[in-house]
This record gives structure tokens, sequence and C-alpha cells, in this order.
């Protein structure tokens, strides 16, 4: 990248013509040979092969490329810097689709999974139809680490014919409302894979494609969005059928959000899924996020075919924070080139000037890695969070000495250092609600101080009272003023977090701990229960002669109407009881998804 | 029915407890337009027996044909309507309700009925328009706007209805509807009001009463005369005749705290403190209010401790008392004054026994 000397342009443009000529070559050669048809796309910008003809007839005005390089033109005028940096070189399409790789070589994903998945598909094709293991791979992966790239790249290796679920686009509701009144009954996406699944298992691929359907691979990428049991159980059902009859070779790719997306609240769903299918019989590949030597390896030969001179350090540093996502460090990357970039021929010499703007990245990056312009802000899940929090992690030994700038505190008030992000950057990361993690480091702080330390205690408690106090002067109020509500609500969070971190001067020293659900909730429901109950009860007995508070109900004439041995009949009120429950239930959370364990982080 | 209820003096010339004041009120019907009215006092003192003697005295027997219903009102505040449904108890004449369990939305409740009944006054006799008086309980409990918008309807609709507000405690209610009502302080009956009812009782039951027996009853009552009374029946209840030494069943929930005092004193360490938590749980499931918890929980803490610590004790659990007014989630607050106890009274027992 950076080796290409530049003595002229001209020079430059016919080196990069070989190479241009290469990659087509290259490109062209794969799908002669496979001649893998992609009868389906799943995104619309996705066009790998108009991509590299408008490279080939970049003089001849081709019909369609006109629209293309207007829109260049356009964009190359908003861009002053950037046309100049680049030329005449037009931007056509996004890079991701344009360098997407075609052959097993060009993959960035891990050689050995990719033999899996081709040593896979390779004895699913050689073997008859009919065989008696089953006929689905699991793909499993994070987003972006090359799943459905690695089928496509597996499939023109072996010459098959990929045919992918074609996920039908969401219908919006003037649609529906138009085709209903034409008669169209809607169905659902659920249904639509459903009788989907149900044509490939009957009549396999036959009525849909003209040619052989000697060598066919099954792509199922978007499987149907499902919201609660229901239809959970459907998707489960038609999967399993899936599973038992199909004859082709059938890659099922799952998104693996579960480890760090703690937003994706049915991300059990897809486990269990998961585990019942490969229970099933069902192979599992699962692609580990890629390496960053191979993105930035990638990343690099784009660079070289896009002609721009981008420094090690800044592909160093996109490959660093796109997490393994290998879609989005390509397109951090373009963005990234988009900038206008100063890319004189001094700083080819050798990269000794560094750009200050890269300095501030690798500042910020050091600082968390959350300022950077591109690349993917990490995320916690809440129970990580909250690990982080109570298990109180500090750096150990003495305290290194104190600046001089530094406030001299007491010694009861000093503290060792954290050994993590300060407190409010992990509550960011962990996008957890205020009440909620106060509700959580409330039920679960006691276990974490140590046994002698009732000081300890206290102080954590006043804290977290202190937030409570805090949240609760939102309550109460019609006329909302949000913005005030955000720095209460920010305040009280880094309060109650802060607090606990504070207060628990003597942790116990850190051993495998399980994170409860706050009984609070559950106190909570059953109390508006018992409420209304007792309420209601109250008046079924002295219907007609007094309101009498609740308190004074509870406190005074409950307890003497027990000793009277008043028996109330509860039929009259059951009715209305169940109501309020119902009512109860509602904003009260599902609290399965709580009970998750967290071990010594 | 229960004896609470039976002998709940009819009228303002029944009354045992708080004569002077039924005098005061009946002139006060009697002679002129009666202005809104404030009742505070502790519970169990007689407020709300007052108040409905009151509106018989104004309306006669009218006021005693209530009816209860479960009423629910549109509102529309601006961009939406809101949807509230509030149990009512109301005469021809009257109308009482509990603003506060509307919760936040209760100032649009007391808007709205006050300007509901302004509308429909009702027609005396004589063809004069009278008024309508609106019994409100609970106001302590309202919100500060809600009280604002009952300030200013109050003045609105002055002419066409009275107020008779009810509350524990007038410092919660702010100054100017304090200052717009005549403001009654319901004081505690002292012990020997409350024994000369518990007599008055029992010579209409036709019980013999042993000497010193209605006296401990009032002793325990912490001079509420609803209190009283109902232990009074739970003695008939279980054990009749009377004997002098009698135990007088305590209510269940005080015992409960009087318990978790004891495992406070006990032992102090953040494993104890989270077993207090469950017990504390357990009690506001049964809809004990906290701030009576703290306050019962305080009382017990108080009898077994050194004299040394009570005022320290006593400042912090006025501290969290206040807390438990401004936050949210009552347990934060409770269990905080546990912990800060546990923590005062472990150092207390470490400096004093090494």
């Amino acid at each position: 990248m950076g080796k290409v000397k530049r003595s002229s342009a001209i020079v430059i443009s016919s080196s990069d013509d070989e190479e241009d000529k290469d990659f087509i070559l290259k490109t062209n050669s794969s799908y002669s040979k496979s001649v893998p048809v992609r009868r389906t796309r799943k995104r619309v910008n996705r066009t790998p092969l108009s991509d590299s003809r408008s490279r080939v007839f970049q003089d001849s005005n081709a019909d369609g490329f006109d629209v293309i390089k207007r829109f260049c033109e356009d964009f190359d005028q908003g861009f002053p810097q950037f046309k100049a940096s680049s030329g005449s070189r037009r931007n056509t399409g996004l890079w991701v689709d344009k360098y997407k790789p075609t052959s097993l070589e060009e993959l960035a994903v891990q050689r050995k999974k990719v033999d899996e998945v081709k040593t896979w598909f390779e004895e699913r094709l050689r073997t008859s139809v009919k065989n008696s293991y089953s006929n689905v791979l699991l793909v499993s992966g994070h987003a972006g680490v090359g799943k459905s790239a690695t089928v496509y790249a597996v499939a023109s290796n072996l010459g098959a014919q990929v045919h992918e679920w074609n996920t039908p686009t969401p219908t919006i509701w003037q649609e529906h409302l138009h085709n209903s009144n034409s008669g169209i009954r809607y169905t659902s996406k659920m249904d639509e894979f459903e009788s989907f699944v149900e044509r490939i298992r009957k009549y396999g691929l036959s009525s849909m494609t003209r040619t052989s359907p000697s060598s066919i691979i099954l792509l199922i990428d978007d499987l149907p969005v499902v919201n609660g049991k229901f239809a959970y159980g459907r998707l489960h059902r038609c999967l399993h059928l899936l599973l038992r009859s199909v004859h082709l070779p059938t890659a099922l790719l799952i998104n693996d959000y579960g480890k760090s997306d703690s937003a994706e609240y049915n991300t059990r769903y897809w486990e269990e899924l998961q585990l019942s299918l490969l229970n099933a019989g069902a192979c599992k590949v699962t692609f580990n996020p890629i390496t960053v030597n191979s993105i930035r390896r990638t990343l690099s030969k784009i660079c070289r075919y896009e002609q721009f001179e981008v420094g090690d350090e800044q592909i160093d540093l996109i490959a660093k924070a796109s997490g393994g996502d290998i879609r989005s460090a390509i397109t951090s990357l373009q963005y990234f080139c988009l900038k206008p970039f100063p890319v004189n021929s001094q700083s080819f010499s050798k990269s000794s000037v560094t750009h200050p703007e890269e300095d501030m990245d690798k500042n910020n990056h050091l600082n968390g890695g959350i300022c950077l312009p591109f690349g993917r802000d990490e995320t916690l899940s809440l129970f990580h969070a909250l690990g982080k929090f109570l298990h109180n992690k500090r750096e150990s030994g003495i305290l290194s000495e104190p600046d001089r700038n530094a406030i001299l505190l007491k010694d009861k008030f000093v503290r060792l250092p954290f050994k993590m992000d300060a407190p409010e950057i992990v509550l960011c990361q962990a996008h957890g609600q205020t009440r909620a993690i106060a509700d959580f480091l409330h039920e679960n702080v006691l276990d974490f101080v140590n046994e002698d330390a009732i000081d300890d205690a206290w102080s954590v408690s006043s804290y977290l009272s202190d937030a409570d106090f805090l949240l609760g002067t939102l309550g109460g109020t019609l006329t909302r003023n949000f913005e005030a509500e955000n720095i209460i609500q920010s305040a009280a969070a880094s309060i109650a977090v802060r607090g606990v971190l504070f207060g628990n001067a003597h942790a116990v020293t850190s051993r495998w701990h399980a994170i409860r659900k706050p009984k609070l909730w559950q106190a909570e429901q059953s109390l508006r229960h018992n409420k209304c109950q007792m309420v209601s009860e109250w008046n079924s007995i002295h219907s007609s002669s007094k309101l009498c508070k609740f308190s004074v109900i509870a406190t005074e004439f409950n307890p003497a109407l027990n000793w009277l041995g008043y028996k109330v009949t509860k039929d009259s009120e059951s009715q209305q009881v169940s109501t309020a429950v119902n009512n109860g239930e509602d904003d009260c959370f599902d609290n399965d998804t709580c009970d998750d364990e967290i071990e010594d982080w | 029915m229960l004896w609470v209820d039976k002998y709940r003096p009819k009228s303002l010339d029944k009354v045992l407890v708080h004569q002077d004041i039924a005098e005061n009120l009946k002139k006060l019907v009697t002679e002129q337009d009666c202005p809104h009215l404030l009742f505070y006092g502790p519970s169990g003192s007689g407020k709300k027996t007052l108040i409905m003697a009151l509106l018989r005295q104004m309306f006669g027997a009218s006021a005693d044909k209530v009816k209860v219903e479960n009423k629910n009102w549109k509102i529309d505040a601006g961009t939406r309507t809101i949807d509230v449904e509030l149990t009512t108890l109301s005469s021809t004449h009257h109308v009482e309700l509990n603003p506060s369990d509307a919760g936040f939305q209760d100032r649009y409740v007391v808007q709205e009925i006050i300007k509901e009944m302004a509308k429909n006054r009702p027609i005396d006799t004589k063809g004069k328009k009278g008024f309508k008086v609106l019994v409100l309980n609970e106001v302590d409990k309202l919100s500060r706007e809600a009280q604002h918008s009952l300030r200013r309807t109050m003045e609105k609709y002055s002419a066409s209805c009275r107020l008779i507000l009810c509350c524990n405690s007038s410092s919660k209610v702010t100054e100017a509807v304090r200052s717009r009502c005549l403001n009654m302080r319901i004081s505690s009956p002292t012990e020997e009001e409350i024994v000369k009812v518990l007599e008055f009782i029992g010579k209409k039951e036709g019980l013999q009463l042993p000497p010193g027996f209605a006296s401990r009853i009032a002793q325990q009552s912490n001079r509420s005369l609803r209190r009283a009374i109902l232990s009074f029946e739970t003695c008939r209840v279980q054990q009749y005749p009377f004997t002098s030494n009698q135990a007088i069943p305590p209510m269940d929930w005080e015992e409960y705290v009087s318990e978790i005092a004891l495992s406070i004193l006990k032992e102090q360490s953040p494993k104890r403190l989270f077993e207090v938590r469950g017990k504390l749980y357990e009690l506001l499931v049964n809809c004990i209010p906290p701030d009576i918890i703290l306050k019962r929980l305080l009382y017990e803490l108080l009898k077994k401790l050194d004299s040394e610590l009570k005022h320290e004790i006593s400042h912090w659990a006025a501290y969290y008392q206040h807390r438990l007014r401004l936050g949210q989630k009552a347990i934060f607050h409770l269990e905080a004054f546990v912990a800060k106890f546990m923590s005062i009274y472990k150092g207390f027992l470490i400096e004093t026994f090494g």
C-alpha cells in the first residue's frame, strides 16, 4: 500500500489497472468455473457483478452506469479533497459488497472453520440425497464474521448453487390497508416461512428452479423474528420439521448476540433453539470473531485496490475497534477514506509524520474506545456490569505517591483505584435503567460486604437511599422536564454505583456469587394485590358505612377482625381482585431473565 | 357490627370526647354559613366521627343515606384525556373521597370533582341555593400540585361548595390551604377519656369490668380510641367474664416488629441486615405503611436502648422518615435506618464492653 512509488499519475494508473485486471480475472474465473447463480438477493445493494463490470467498462458508457457516475460526480463535488486525492476514480457502491469474497482464499474467516463448513457440504453433496443423518448445518457467530460469505464462497468453490430463503419485505400499514381492500389477505412472515419450509420439505426446490437440482445449497439467513412463547413454539416446530425431512444440505445462520448485547431481549430463545436443534442432530459450526490480523490484511488489500494511502496505525485502529466484525471494519474504512484527508505525497515517504487526528484517535482508544468516529461501541450485559460493581475490583498493593495537585483525603476516604473503567462508562455500556440498577444493587450488595463491616453496610445503604431519593423526585409531577429528569437519572445512577463501590470498603474476597433478581419487585406486586383485595373486602363488609384509610384497615381493623374470627366471603370480589392482579402484572418486568447467575468476573 | 361503628356517636350532642369542639361546631353550623374546615390530628382521635356528626347536624338524617360508588372521571388534560377511577361515598348533600388514591393524578380529581359539584347545586326548600360539602380524606398525602389546585378551586367555587379536609398532620398541608380553612385540631383522647368511653360501652353491653381493666386497655391503645375499642371487643371475644390480669391481645404486626427489633439487637452484621430486610418486606407486603413500621420499630428499639444513644437514634429515625416521604421505595430507607442503627449500636457495644 505504502510501497507504491508514485512518480507520476500515469504510472499509478497503469499499475492499478494491472491489479484491477487481476482482480477481475480472478473473480470472473471463479464465476465462470462455478457459475453460482444468485437467484435471490437479500440486500438490494449487493451487486458484485455489476461492480466488476463497471470497472471493466469504465470508459465505455454502458447503460445504467451513467446513473452511478452522475451520482459519484455529485459525491465528488461534495468532497473536493476526496476528489483531488482519488483523481478520476469513481466510488461505486459499498465496499462491503464490492469486495465481497468470492473464493475461499479471499475469506478472512479462520481457515479451520471454513474447512469444516466445506467438508460438511462436500459430504452432503457427494452422498446420495437420502442419507441417514441430518442435512442441517447451524452456523452461528456474531454479526459480520462472514457467515453468509463463507457459505457463498464454499458453494462457489464446490460449484453448487445457493438458494436463499427469500425474506419477505415487511408490510407497512398503508400497504396492508391497500392489500386488504383489494382482497389479499395478510400473511405474517412466520406463515410465509412455514409455507416455505413446507414446500421445501415436500417438493424440494424442483418447483422453483429450472436448473437441475444436482447441487443446491439451501441458505436460511434471516429467521423470522419471533415474539413470545407461542410464535417461538411455531418457529421451533417448523425448524424441527425442516431438520427432519429436508433433503438438501441446508445452512442455517444464527446471529449470536447473546454475549455482548444485553439489549437483545429474546436471546435466550435463540440459545434454546440452537440447543434443541443440536440435540435433534444438526451440526454446528461456531464462527469466532475475525482476528485483528486478518481484518488488517483485508483492509490493506482494499486500500491497495482503492488506491488510498491509509497508515498502518489507522488500519490497525479500525481493525481493533471493529471487534471482529469485518463488515463494520470495511464500512469504517470506507467512511474513513471519505474524510477530506490530506493524502499528499509528503506523507508517503515514511509515516514519521503522524496526523494529529490519528493521535487523538489513539488516545481515545486507550481511554476506552468510545470516542472513535467509527467502529462498534462495546456493550456489556447488565449482569456483567453489576458484577463489576459488586465485586468491586481494585488495584492491589499500596497507593502510589499521590500527586501534589490531588486533593488530600483522610485515610478513611481513600480507596484504591478501580480495576475498571469509570463507573459511568460501564453504566453507559450496559445501558441499564437507573431504577433497575439501583434495585439490583440493593438486592445483592449485602452479599458482598464483609461480615464484620456493618459500617460499610450502612454507608452503602445510605447511598442507595440517596439514589432513591433522587429518583423519587421524578415521580409525582405531571409537568415533566425531560432534560432535568435525564440529569437526575444519571446522577442517581452514578450515586448508587459509586456509593456501592465506595461504601464497600472491605469487600469480601471474590468468590462465586449468584445475582438474585430484586425481591422488591415481587414484594411490590403482592403489595398491590393485597391492597386491592383488602380494600374490596372492606367495602363488601361495610358496604354503606364509610371510606377508610387502608393503613387503618391494615394496622387496626384487620388484626382485630382476625381475633374476632370474622370470615369474609370472597366470592363477590374475587373477580375484582383478579383484574387488579392483572393490572399489577402488566407493569412488572418479566423476571425470568433476571435469574441468571454470574461468576466471578 | 363492630363496636367501633355501633357506638360511634351519631350527633354532636352525644360525643363523649372533644365535647367542647362539638359544641363549637354546632354553634358554627346553626348560626351561620360554615367556612371550609380542616380537621387534623392523630389517627383514632375522632376526626371522622366529628365530621359525620357535623354533616348530620347540617343536613339532618339525609346525610346518613350514603351510597358507595366507583366513579370514573374522564379528564381533558390538554393533549390527552386521563381516566381516573375513585371510590366515592355520597349522599344528596355531600361527597366523600380519598383523592390521594389517584396517585399523581390527584390534582385533576380535585379540580374535576369540585367543578362537577359546583355545576349541580342542590336547591333547598326555601328556594335558596344551598351548598354541597366535599369531604376529602388524607389531604396530607396529596401532592404539592394537587394542593395548589385545591387552593385555586377552593377560591373559585367557594360560593357553591364547602370543603371539609381531614388529615393526620397539618404540616404536610400547604400554608395556602391551611389559611383558607378553619383549622380544627383534634387531639388524641386522654387515657381517662378512653376509660370513660370503654366504661360507657361496657355498661351498654352489660359487661362486668374488673377495676383497672379498662385503664390497661387504654394504656396499650397508644391513645387511639378506635384501637382501644377494638381491643376491648377482642378481649370480650377472647375471654368473658374478664379477669383483671387478662392479657390484651396485641396486634400481630406489632409483635412482628418487636421480633425484628430483638433480632437487630442480638446481632449486627450484613447478614442479619439481610434477614431483617426479608422481614420488612413481609410487613410491607401486608400493607403496613412504612412510616408506621419505622415508628414502631424505633419505639421497640428505644425500649431496650441505653439512654446515651436514644437521642442519636431518634435523630436518624426522623431523618429516614423524611427520606421515606421524599423517596420512592420504602425499603431502601427502612433498611438504611436499620443499618445505621446496627452501626451505632455495634460501635457502642464495642466501646462499653470492649
